[in-house]
């Protein structure tokens, strides 16, 4: 039996194609079983997320299974649509389904949700019945691989983006976000995205405040909160665990005496700023205060940049390891 | 083989068993992974440590806490049992990793010749309010002992929060700072609470002048947590000075043992 794959992903294509050979996650087993039904084609598991379409089959003759699955294809979608489509047969299907699971193929290098993905398709096409002895083995022996080089690499180490990266340090301090506060001044772009993933991770209670009003009264209701007026916002630091400042005001915002002035308030309870406009908006003496921990746009960046150079230098083991599994 | 050796070499057992936890975990965290052996390797010192503890127990016919060596054995059976509980309860990561070298110290503080009895006297009549005063003060060191450890681990993720060395392994494996300050706190009341029913038996007990000695020590301790406990509780304190005092302090009361 010989392994086939077929598949285009965010590197080969663009998303109005993508979305053209999109398989809906619920309809995954059944497009492996319909594959099983053509000449040629044993087994098959149908793999499709939002960066990637593919299709692995087992067949007697790689050549005529390949060419058999083509031409299925090329029935729904044109030729146009068809150039998108990579190929791989054999140990460079084995490898590639590897690394597709290991989420080295990821958009994010080393994401672990795609791992979960293949799983989730996997069982589909085992429940449908479409596969059997041989890519059950393969599927099972790609897991093994995922799971090693989750262990035992620093692939997944550090984030990769800004509001990653602040969300990654909030944990850090806070442990679950469930229950905190998150407090914005300004309602930029930025703000909204960070508050956003705060509040995706548990944040129960989001507090804008705006230079205008209306902005603030209108964030705060995109994220399900409530708005302060700009001159009347430092009471809520008192109960915020989290300040994500964006405006774009020439001088701080917020300023060490401030916060200084609600520490016995705040039970000295530990204070995340984090500060995303240019120029800052929070004076750098409010990280000298012991229970602040103020990181601003740079040192966000220079740490999302550092996690995406030792992913980099992590691919090479991890090919290595592949290698080793093949 | 006689009882009055093989306490030594279940001594060195435990003390190895606990240096074993310390060098694997630490050579698991450099590697950026979790060992899952710690658990077990600590698990067989504090199995080691009872074993040992009984011996001397039964030499005695007291409880053991008769030299320095016994009480050096007392506390790193205190710090484990500690670990072991409070690690179960709130699952703080790396804690054996940092809990091990101290256990290791502590025993290994012990096999020192000279400091256990090699031919313990044997109690007769024992006051069972000296015992108790023994037994509590030293469990109390336990939980302090591990409030120390817990408020190190503070330190270090904290330093590495506010310089935004992030790209690290201890970084990734610690606890958060938030749960680990909780933990210090709730160490520290626990073993404030044992430290003054240790020390209540203690003014209740059969003085000698050696014993006055240490209890005026002791009670210069007690006052030093009650002092922290009252301000963080009155006022709250930054996470950071609770942890270094919960550090600072420990290290003090490591000098009342001279005197015991």
């Amino acid at each position: 039996m010989e392994l086939v794959c077929l598949g285009l992903n965010h590197e080969t294509a663009p998303v109005e194609v993508r979305e053209q050979f999109a398989v809906a996650a619920e309809q995954q087993g059944a497009k492996a079983k319909e594959l099983i039904n053509l000449n040629a084609i044993a087994e098959s598991v149908v793999v499709s997320t939002c960066n990637r379409t593919e299709i692995y089959i087992a067949t007697e003759q790689a050549d005529e299974g390949a060419e058999i699955l083509h031409e299925h294809l090329a029935c729904d979608h044109d030729a146009v649509e068809m150039q998108h489509i990579y190929q791989k047969v054999g140990n460079d299907a084995r490898a590639h389904l590897f690394r597709l699971v290991s989420g080295l193929n990821s958009m994010v290098l080393g994401e672990t949700e795609i791992f979960g993905q293949v799983k989730q398709a996997y069982g589909q096409a085992l429940e449908a019945g479409a596969t059997k002895g041989f890519l059950n083995k393969l599927f099972q022996k790609s897991f093994t691989v995922g799971k090693r080089i989750r262990t035992n690499t620093r692939i997944q180490m550090g984030q990769t983006s800004v509001g990653s990266v602040a969300v990654d340090l909030a944990e850090k301090i806070f442990g679950q976000l469930k229950g905190s506060h998150v407090m914005v001044i300004g309602a930029g772009e930025m703000s909204r995205q960070v508050a956003q993933s705060m509040l995706s991770r548990g944040a129960e209670k989001v507090t804008v405040t705006n230079r205008t009003h209306e902005r603030a009264v209108e964030l705060a209701e995109a994220l399900g909160g409530g708005a302060v007026p700009f001159d009347n916002w430092e009471e809520t630091l008192v109960s915020a665990d989290v300040v994500v400042s964006s405006t774009g005001a020439t001088e701080p915002v917020l300023k060490a005496a401030q916060i200084k002035e609600v520490r016995r308030k705040r039970k000295f309870r530990p204070l995340f700023l984090i500060d995303i406009a240019v120029p800052r908006d929070i004076e750098p003496a409010a990280g000298d205060i012991e229970e602040v921990y103020l990181y601003d746009i740079d040192k966000l960046q220079q740490l999302a940049s550092e996690a995406r150079a030792s992913r980099e230098e992590q691919l090479r083991i991890c090919e290595e390891m592949i290698q080793e599994e093949l | 083989m006689d009882i009055f050796v093989m306490d030594k070499w279940t001594l060195l057992i435990a003390t190895l068993l606990a240096a074993a936890a310390a060098v694997q975990g630490a050579s698991y965290v450099r590697r950026g992974v979790r060992s899952p052996w710690t658990m077990a390797w600590i698990l067989l010192s504090f199995i080691a440590q009872m074993v040992l503890l009984g011996m001397r127990g039964e030499m005695r016919g007291a409880c053991p806490l008769g030299d320095t060596g016994e009480v050096l054995i007392f506390a790193a059976w205190a710090l484990t049992i500690c670990y072991l509980l409070e690690g179960s309860v709130y699952r703080l990561s790396l804690l054996g990793v940092f809990t091990s070298p101290l256990v290791a110290f502590l025993l290994g503080l012990a096999l020192i010749p000279g400091m256990l009895d090699d031919d313990p006297v044997h109690i007769d009549h024992a006051d069972a309010w000296g015992e108790s005063h023994a037994a509590l003060s030293v469990l109390a060191y336990g939980a302090l002992g591990l409030a120390a450890v817990t408020g190190v681990m503070f330190l270090l993720l904290n330093q590495r929060l506010k310089d935004g060395e992030l790209n690290n392994v201890l970084f990734k494996n610690l606890p958060p700072v938030r749960d680990l300050s909780r933990v210090v706190t709730r160490l520290l009341v626990l073993g404030f609470t044992i430290l003054t029913l240790g020390l209540i038996c203690g003014l209740v007990m059969e003085k000698s002048g050696d014993v006055t000695k240490h209890l005026v020590v002791a009670i210069c301790q007690w006052v030093a947590y009650a002092v922290l406990l009252i301000v963080e509780w009155r006022r709250g304190m930054p996470p950071r000075r609770m942890a270094l005092a919960a550090v600072i302090l420990f290290v003090l009361s490591l000098s009342i043992f001279p005197l015991l």
